[in-house]
């Protein structure tokens, strides 16, 4: 009987060692990649308060849905999360725009580019931001001119450092699409920023 | 080849111009960052009082039915039915009873013949 009561106890007290390193283990992944995540964020939305409810939204489902699954699926998971919440809002804000324009407003109904038309720094050419000697932001410029799936598959593959299998997974598509878009996206980006003869990215 | 040590090169320096944007963050940015993760964690503990709960409330059931179990009906001791279900097992088993029943019929029959019995029988008396 003892015997028995002291299994139970010790099996509790590894459930509850689990459930801490389980708690401490995605705090550490949360912390490893929050900044980067809301940098992404940031990049798309161009809105720093959207940019970081975004994330913390996405954090929230991760751990909310997602915390029982294997840590190594932690990180497609949660930029799969992010990367629909940041779609979700691209949406809204189209949505928005086209009413806008319905109504008089001034965005193109055709050509309207959420990314392209947010609020930026103050000029939207790769030539002069390069030159101002800001390469993240002549980087962001010529990313803002990528499709959105190129633009995805760069920031994850590059940005994030994922592997073609985990940037498949957050983009829910194949591996074959990742390394089409992510190699058409390379090529584009190198174009657009080393044709205006940048040096520091040649 | 060359062509391929050029992108190599052109996304190790994407790669580290990112990392320097990230590192510059503000503080004002990381410290929302910071209670973000800490309002994210927050989902773990209901989670395991869910937990918990989950455990609890049938256990909780079972020992209520187990409660009106003992109260309503009274219980009935292992010894009981033992004894109960040998002794029924006994009278349907036993061979000598229908024996024994055939070989007192002739006394039966006597006992019909006598006067005394056969008033009684007949509700005089």
């Amino acid at each position: 009987m003892e015997l028995a009561l002291s299994i139970a106890e010790r099996g509790a007290g590894l459930d509850r060692e689990r459930a801490l390193d389980s708690g401490a283990e995605i705090e550490a992944f949360l912390r490893e990649v929050e900044a980067r995540a809301y940098r992404i964020a940031a990049m798309n939305i161009r809105d720093r308060d959207e940019a970081l409810d975004l994330v913390q939204d996405a954090m929230i489902r991760l751990v909310r849905s997602y915390s029982h699954r294997p840590s190594e699926e932690w990180r497609p998971l949660f930029y799969r999360i992010l990367k629909n919440r940041i779609r979700d809002e691209q949406r809204r804000r189209t949505v928005r725009s086209r009413v806008l324009s319905f109504f008089g407003g001034t965005a193109s109904e055709e050509e309207y580019d959420p990314i392209a038309e947010a609020p930026g720094a103050s000029s939207d050419d790769p030539l002069e931001r390069a030159t101002s000697g800001d390469a993240m932001q002549a980087l962001e410029q010529a990313l803002k001119k990528l499709p959105a799936r190129q633009r995805e598959a760069f920031m994850l593959r590059n940005f994030e450092g994922m592997d073609v299998a985990q940037t498949a997974a957050a983009m829910g598509c194949t591996e074959g699409s990742v390394k089409t878009h992510y190699s058409r996206a390379v090529h584009r980006l190198r174009e657009m920023l080393a044709e205006h003869g940048e040096e520091q990215w040649a | 080849m060359s062509d391929e040590k050029d992108v190599s090169a052109f996304e190790r320096k994407t790669k580290r111009v990112f990392d320097e944007s990230v590192a510059g963050l503000d503080a004002a940015t990381r410290s929302r960052l910071t209670q973000a993760r800490y309002r994210a964690l927050e989902e773990l503990k209901p989670r395991r009082s869910r937990a918990w709960g989950f455990t609890l409330v049938p256990a909780g059931a079972l020992a209520a039915a187990l409660l009106v179990w003992f109260t309503v009906v009274p219980p009935t001791t292992d010894v009981d039915l033992d004894v109960a279900s040998l002794n029924d097992l006994e009278i349907l088993l036993a061979e000598e009873d229908l024996e024994m029943l055939a070989e007192d019929l002739d006394f039966y029959g006597w006992l019909e013949e006598q006067p005394e019995f056969a008033d009684a029988g007949n509700g005089i008396g």
